[in-house]
């Protein structure tokens, strides 16, 4: 298993490096590092630091214009994320002072509300299109998501929604 | 000024847009759908915003998806491009309402000019030649029948929420009228949503001449010449040039003053195009205007020196137009080829990838695309890939430049209409500029039958 200061020394060499992408693979442990031209993209600033693995402590990346971002392939088949359907803002509630839809750990079902995605002053409830359980709330509330943008991570027990 | 605009387009004009922009210290926005995830455009741009997946309907066309994007990244203004929303009135209006500045004329201007049938009213009223037709929409066959005999056939029936050459029918004696009528009503209806029609005098091979106008919101407005746009395949243009053969200084004149007229009298603000059928005999009718920047602007940039895209961000952003008519001069002549992906001998389109692409270069030399090498050439969208323009001092220069650049363009992995472009600069009657709208008809039938022949 890579450890955290492996990681750090390899995200230096790659940055400092011509290579655009990166990707190594070991048992249990799977990275990619894409180098990402200096961008905005809906307002998430490039520096922002993300973990890096599946497996293992979650590394801590080095503010720079790279992104460690984890491959689908090695997820096991019950993750499932849920993808925003329409551009807009991304709201975990209602109303600013209301409960979130759903929270890490909930169990819900297919159909069951998620969030909010807002366009044009209009509030479109997002359903999930599976049964499952939530991992992971993928988005800040309040921030800019576009089309196809993954909102949360569930895992799945049970038949999937295609 | 504005701070930063939504380009609510995607290839080649998106880019362009982004270019302007550039220049003007404008921050830019690019959306996409999936299927243009490594589009240049996307990647030039300040920021881009996914906004659905491929089909037209769900992504670029749709409005709600474009007004959201516009919202999270705070633009203050959406151009249009061509085609996509870029004429829709419903667009512009919902932009206004959102506080989002639409860079093109007011919605009621794109709804007057978009209905087909009110726009040759209102020519009419402007007191500008307009083909023998009926006042408006036809509501009765009865109606039509009666119509038609005093217009005299051929007519040709049309969709007043067409253009572009859709959603017409061409009727070369009374018995097919009716039929025409009722296939022209079901196409209109599928097409645009609307099923009337109009009727109107059928020119054989007319030449197909437009005039380039600019308003801003002074009231100023001016036109920067014309376009002869004669070279189609079902109405669909592949070859312009600035300017055209046929016109004389006097008749230049003429269609221009009709042309301002026309814009005039509507309180035309921003880029149009106000297009004309020329007949053999020297008459000018109005057919239609497009109230839009259009796929063939370049020519008229070439030849006046005049950034019409830079006009437009500034006319919207309530800037005057910074020349009067007289500051506007010709110089030289220009012609645009339009670069499609399909097959030179079948005209079927040729989508896949790009793997080879070089493009020409030099003095007089202008090429507007956003494809290169590896690009995908997607199914989902128009097959044009790259405009090719060139200048030169006098026509026969920028035939010239335009042959050999069209002999050192290369672009392999997919077929283009470059030979064919070859074929038509080397035409005895493109050279005399012996052309009309039958020209490109009558080339393709001509290798027809040499192949029959041999």
């Amino acid at each position: 298993m890579i450890l955290d200061d492996e990681i750090k020394e390899l995200m230096r060499y790659i940055e400092s490096s011509s290579f655009t992408e990166f990707e190594i693979e070991r048992e249990g442990f799977k990275l990619k590092l894409v180098r990402r031209l200096p961008h905005e993209s809906n307002g998430q600033a490039a520096a922002a630091p993300v973990a890096a693995d599946a497996v293992g402590p979650p590394a801590q990346a080095p503010a720079a214009a790279m992104t460690a971002a984890r491959v689908a392939e090695a997820e096991p088949a019950d993750i499932h994320q849920v993808m925003s359907p329409i551009v807009g803002t991304f709201y975990r509630s209602t109303a600013p002072d209301a409960k979130p839809f759903v929270n890490t750990g909930d169990r819900v079902s297919k159909g069951q509300v998620l969030c909010i995605v807002e366009a044009m002053k209009l509030m479109n409830e997002i359903e999930s299109d599976c049964d499952g359980e939530v991992l992971e709330v993928l988005v800040a509330n309040g921030q800019p998501v576009e089309y196809g943008e993954p909102l949360f991570k569930l895992r799945t027990s049970g038949a999937r929604a295609v | 000024m504005f701070r930063k605009i939504l380009i609510a387009n995607r290839g080649e004009i998106a880019l362009r847009i982004i270019w302007a922009c550039r220049e003007l210290g404008i921050k830019t926005v690019a959306i996409y759908s999936t299927a243009d995830r490594d589009s240049l455009h996307v990647r030039f741009a300040d920021e881009d915003v996914c906004i659905g997946p491929p089909r037209n309907v769900d992504s670029y066309l749709k409005i709600g998806a474009v007004i959201a994007a516009a919202e999270i990244t705070d633009a203050d203004a959406i151009h249009p491009g061509y085609g996509f929303l870029a004429e829709s009135a419903h667009f512009a209006e919902v932009c206004e309402a959102c506080h989002i500045r639409f860079i093109g004329p007011s919605p009621n201007v794109i709804r007057l000019m978009g209905d087909k049938a009110r726009a040759r009213e209102a020519a009419a009223a402007a007191g500008i030649p307009v083909l023998p037709g009926s006042k408006g929409a036809v509501m009765t066959d009865q109606e039509a029948i009666r119509l038609a005999s005093r217009i005299g056939y051929p007519i040709i029936v049309k969709a007043s929420a067409g253009g572009g050459g859709r959603g017409m029918r061409i009727v070369l004696s009374a018995e097919q009228l009716v039929p025409a009528l009722s296939a022209a009503r079901t196409e209109a209806q599928a097409a645009f949503g609307v099923p009337d029609v109009y009727l109107e005098k059928y020119l054989r091979n007319p030449r197909h001449i437009e005039f380039q106008v600019l308003g801003d919101s002074f009231g100023n407005v001016v036109h920067l010449g014309e376009r002869e746009c004669s070279i189609q395949r079902r109405h669909q243009k592949i070859l312009e040039e600035s300017p055209s053969t046929a016109l004389s200084p006097k008749l230049r004149r003429r269609m221009s003053e009709a042309a301002l007229k026309l814009a005039r009298s509507a309180g035309y603000q921003n880029a149009g195009t106000l297009e004309f059928l020329l007949d053999e005999d020297g008459r000018f009718y109005f057919m239609e205007m497009n109230t839009r920047i259009q796929v063939e602007h370049p020519v008229t940039e070439m030849v006046t020196g005049i950034d019409l895209i830079k006009e437009q961000i500034k006319i919207a952003a309530g800037e005057s137009l910074g020349f009067r008519q007289e500051d506007i001069v010709h110089t030289g002549h220009a012609i645009e080829c339009r670069v499609n992906a399909e097959d030179p001998v079948t005209l079927l389109p040729s989508p896949g990838t790009i793997t080879t692409f070089h493009l020409p270069g030099g003095p007089g030399v202008r090429i507007d695309t956003a494809a290169h090498p590896e690009c995908r050439i997607p199914p989902f969208y128009d097959s044009m890939i790259a405009k090719l323009i060139t200048r030169g001092n006098n026509r026969m220069e920028a035939i010239s430049r335009m042959r050999r650049s069209l002999e050192v363009m290369v672009v392999e992995g997919i077929r283009t209409n470059i030979p064919l472009h070859r074929r038509i600069l080397n035409d005895p009657d493109f050279v005399r500029g012996n052309l009309d709208t039958g020209f490109l008809d009558r080339l393709l039938e001509q290798k027809e039958d040499a192949v029959a022949a041999s």
